[in-house]
């Protein structure tokens, strides 16, 4: 056994994948949390998850394996991933319809993964090479909403361009609360939230601010390894020549350039003369819980010049695929393939992020299996049941386990709206439904 | 193998530089017919004369012989050249190689560089995946700021990395603003000017900065046989300082990293420069003028003074534009690299590819605001 902390911000424990080992275990996920600050409530509910997986698991890992448990301070929030080695695992536990049903052992087992899937803020599964399985869960700090502020008076001096403080930031959140912005992120409705972002390293923002007064702002995190995403820019005041909005774009653009990320995306409400600084990847529409549709437009652009690639799929996602490439230029090979089934796992595992202010549901595939579009029947009945209006499936055209999912999700009404390029392993196709999201 | 416990955190967090592909490749995947490439500054009309013979007949019996480990006859031709001991002077495989010695000699982790923020991005990229802050100042008007670069000077800044003229904006300082920003920027640290393109530079208020080594013996120059000499394939760039300071830059540096063609031609492009670079620039002043006229037919703001390139703003993001471009044969410089966003950079060549590139972007400007492709 050995334990080392990385730095102040990181906890490693690598032990025996074995019973006698649980109650360090879950002593390490709990002294952890509370040592990196977390309240009861997180603190527990995080225990717990490692408590069920490990249990569950145990008995499921290759036999040589050790069990990693990685404690991560991001400030906002807590990651913990657990890391072994077992053959095709049973994840069926994650997917959001998984029922426990009293008569069966089986299902009675599953519950502990079902219980951790549901009390942590999110769940990942990374397959590597030789086995390995990592479940990464991040737990949320709770945070207070948004408190109103005042906004600037019209007029006044141009703004300049500022590199904001946490409390700068803590505001900003609080004025565009205010202001009543119709897209808000969630860690913008939580001022603190976007704050303690900003200290970790996971959020960035510059202001625009004229005399005591921010009038706007532009904010960016990464979506993903490759992919930054860009909130705003929010404006609190008219911007007649778009000198705030141009000022703005143009030097988080210039900032994020230089960055590790290949791409960067805006996914908000439409963005006049967004030509400057994007390509328009296209829009979707959503319907909203009063009822109102509204339109999410995404916008892109590259970071670096394209450097070409290959992309392995069904035809039914290929025809798709081209005509996107055309439109964005992008020099890629479509090669068509049926993939290989034989190889697919019985049982599909999808991860559902659920946003019930926007009554949209974003399923992503983990696993691929032969069980596929019924999966994903299930849970679009599921969430059709539980008042979800908006259904999207983002698949990663870098990953086989993503495309494979091509052919189900025709088969149960999801078309192909958008390419996202460069924002995963691959480029992202997101998936709407008939039976929601609102038709133009 | 846990390369994170090996691997420094400023070394982890940097990404490699990926260069273009080959350009069968890239006209495969573009499906383009042809491919022009006016991205990397390169000379069109190719070495001098003397220097191309020197290539075409290099005896192949001469590879498998160790070069000059420090490029000899290279230096003596240079110092000839410049009026300097051969001593003050240091060959490396390009200017790269340079920039990277010089940071090696005169840095450890906690010191930093001072540059502007849009300029050739290898001063800031060597330093930060050194374990060197890499102090950026905006530049103003296009040019290097040399208040804004004074008010970032610390304790703990060891080089001032300027470049003159600036790539990719063509700004250049005077001997007059240079010398009193030396003068003000004290003797403490090392200013290096990049001299790039020097050869380009025709106004005769351009300064020569070996020319300023007795008055700022902690200047350094770079110069480099890539671009007006047209041997980029080859490699060769050189630093020339004061005796002190090249035997510190020394220490650092490789041996035998200049191969033995490059030294060859490059001292025969230098035997042989006067028409070159007198042909080299009557090449750059016509393209210059042809490229402004079209772009001003478009409505497209330019800006480049000297240097063999010119940048364009663009009425959609230049990522897009670049691809655009290369569909139609066109490889450009995104500008989004180099912190301009919604520009791109051109090199200047010969009358037939300018026209060609001119009508490949007017097609585009066309159809933009048809409310084309981009739409």
């Amino acid at each position: 056994m050995t334990q080392h902390i990385l730095t102040r911000k990181d906890a490693l424990l690598r032990i025996p994948f074995t019973a006698p080992f649980l109650p360090l275990a879950m002593e390490f996920a709990d002294k952890g949390a509370r040592g990196f600050s977390l309240g009861d409530r997180e603190s527990g509910a995080l225990t717990l998850a490692v408590e069920e997986l490990f249990s569950f698991y145990m008995s499921r890992a290759a036999r040589e394996s050790s069990l990693e448990i990685a404690l991560g301070d991001e400030g906002y929030r807590l990651s913990l991933s657990l890391s072994f080695h077992a053959a095709n695992p049973d994840m069926r536990a994650f997917n959001l319809t998984w029922r426990v049903s009293h008569d069966s052992e089986d299902s009675l087992e599953m519950l502990g993964p079902m219980i951790a899937a549901r009390s942590v803020s999110s769940l990942r599964l990374d397959f590597g090479d030789n086995d390995r399985v990592v479940i990464r869960l991040t737990m949320d700090r709770d945070y207070e909403p948004a408190r109103n502020v005042p906004l600037p008076p019209s007029g006044g001096p141009g703004p300049m361009i500022s590199e904001p403080s946490r409390d700068d930031v803590r505001h900003f959140a609080a004025m565009v609360n205010a202001s009543g912005a119709p897209f808000i992120p969630h860690f913008l409705a939580r001022p603190s939230m976007a704050a303690d972002m900003l200290a970790a390293g996971r959020l960035h923002a510059l202001l625009a601010v004229a005399g005591d007064w921010i009038t706007g702002g532009v904010l960016w995190a990464h979506l993903t390894e490759t992919c930054i995403e860009m909130y705003g820019p929010y404006l609190f005041r008219d911007d007649p020549d778009d000198n705030t909005l141009t000022m703005l774009l143009d030097e988080a653009v210039g900032r994020v350039s230089r960055t590790r990320a290949r791409g960067l995306l805006r996914r908000q409400g439409p963005l006049a003369g967004y030509e400057r600084f994007f390509d328009f990847l296209g829009e979707l529409q959503m319907a909203g819980v009063d009822g109102q549709a509204s339109r999410s437009v995404y916008y892109f652009r590259q970071l670096r010049e394209e450097s070409g690639g290959i992309v392995y799929c069904s035809p039914v996602l290929a025809a798709f695929l081209h005509q996107q490439y055309e439109r964005l230029c992008l020099p890629r090979q479509v090669r068509e393939s049926a993939g290989d089934r034989g190889l697919a796992r019985d049982v599909s595992v999808l991860a559902v992020e659920l946003d019930y202010s926007r009554s949209l549901a974003i399923i992503r595939p983990l696993c691929a299996g032969r069980d596929m579009a019924a999966n994903l029947e299930g849970h679009l009945d599921l969430l059709e049941s539980e008042g979800i209006a908006n259904f999207l499936v983002e698949i990663n055209t870098g990953r086989s386990e993503d495309t494979a999912f091509a052919d189900a999700l025709a088969q149960c009404g999801f078309a192909p709206r958008l390419l996202i390029p460069d924002a995963g392993q691959g480029d992202l196709v997101i998936y709407d439904h008939s039976r929601g999201n609102v038709r133009p | 193998m846990n390369l994170d416990a090996i691997v420094p955190e400023y070394v982890r967090c940097f990404d490699a530089y990926i260069p273009s592909k080959p350009d069968h490749l890239l006209m495969r995947e573009y499906g383009a017919p042809f491919l022009h490439r006016l991205n990397n500054n390169e000379n069109p009309l190719g070495p001098p004369p003397a220097a191309a013979r020197a290539i075409a007949e290099f005896p192949p019996e001469a590879a498998a012989v160790y070069p000059s480990g420090d490029s000899f006859d290279l230096r003596e031709a240079l110092g000839r050249r410049m009026g300097v001991s051969p001593e003050r002077i240091l060959v490396g495989n390009g200017s790269c190689e340079v920039i990277s010695s010089v940071i090696k000699a005169f840095c450890e982790p906690g010191d930093n560089i001072i540059t502007a923020d849009r300029t050739f991005a290898v001063y800031e990229w060597v330093a930060e995946f050194s374990g060197i802050q890499a102090r950026l100042v905006p530049l103003r008007d296009y040019s290097f700021d040399p208040q804004g670069m004074l008010d970032c000077i610390d304790g703990r800044t060891k080089i001032i990395f300027l470049c003159n003229p600036n790539n990719p904006t063509g700004g250049w300082w005077d001997e007059g603003l240079l010398t009193d920003f030396l003068e003000r920027a004290g003797e403490e640290r090392i200013v290096v000017v990049d001299e790039a393109y020097r050869e380009f530079v025709e106004d005769g208020a351009y300064p020569d900065a070996v020319a300023l080594m007795d008055r700022f013996p902690n200047l350094i120059s770079f110069r480099t046989f890539s671009k007006m000499y047209a041997l980029a394939g080859l490699r060769a760039g050189y630093l020339t300082g004061t005796a002190g300071v090249v035997e510190m830059v020394r220490r650092t540096s490789i041996a035998y990293s200049v191969n033995i063609l490059a030294q060859r031609a490059a001292l025969a492009a230098l035997a042989d420069d006067a028409d070159h670079i007198a042909a080299t620039r009557a090449l750059v002043r016509d393209g210059r003028a042809f490229l402004m006229t079209t772009c001003d037919a478009l409505g497209l703001e330019t800006v480049g003074r000297e240097g063999n390139y010119l940048m364009i703003k663009v009425p959609i993001n230049d990522m897009l534009m670049y691809r655009r471009l290369m569909k139609r044969g066109m490889m450009v410089r995104s500008m989004t690299g180099f912190r301009y966003p919604g520009w791109i950079r051109v090199t200047l060549k010969k009358i037939a590819v300018m026209e060609a590139f001119a009508e490949a972007l007017s097609e585009e400007i066309r159809s933009i605001r048809e409310g084309g492709r981009s739409a």
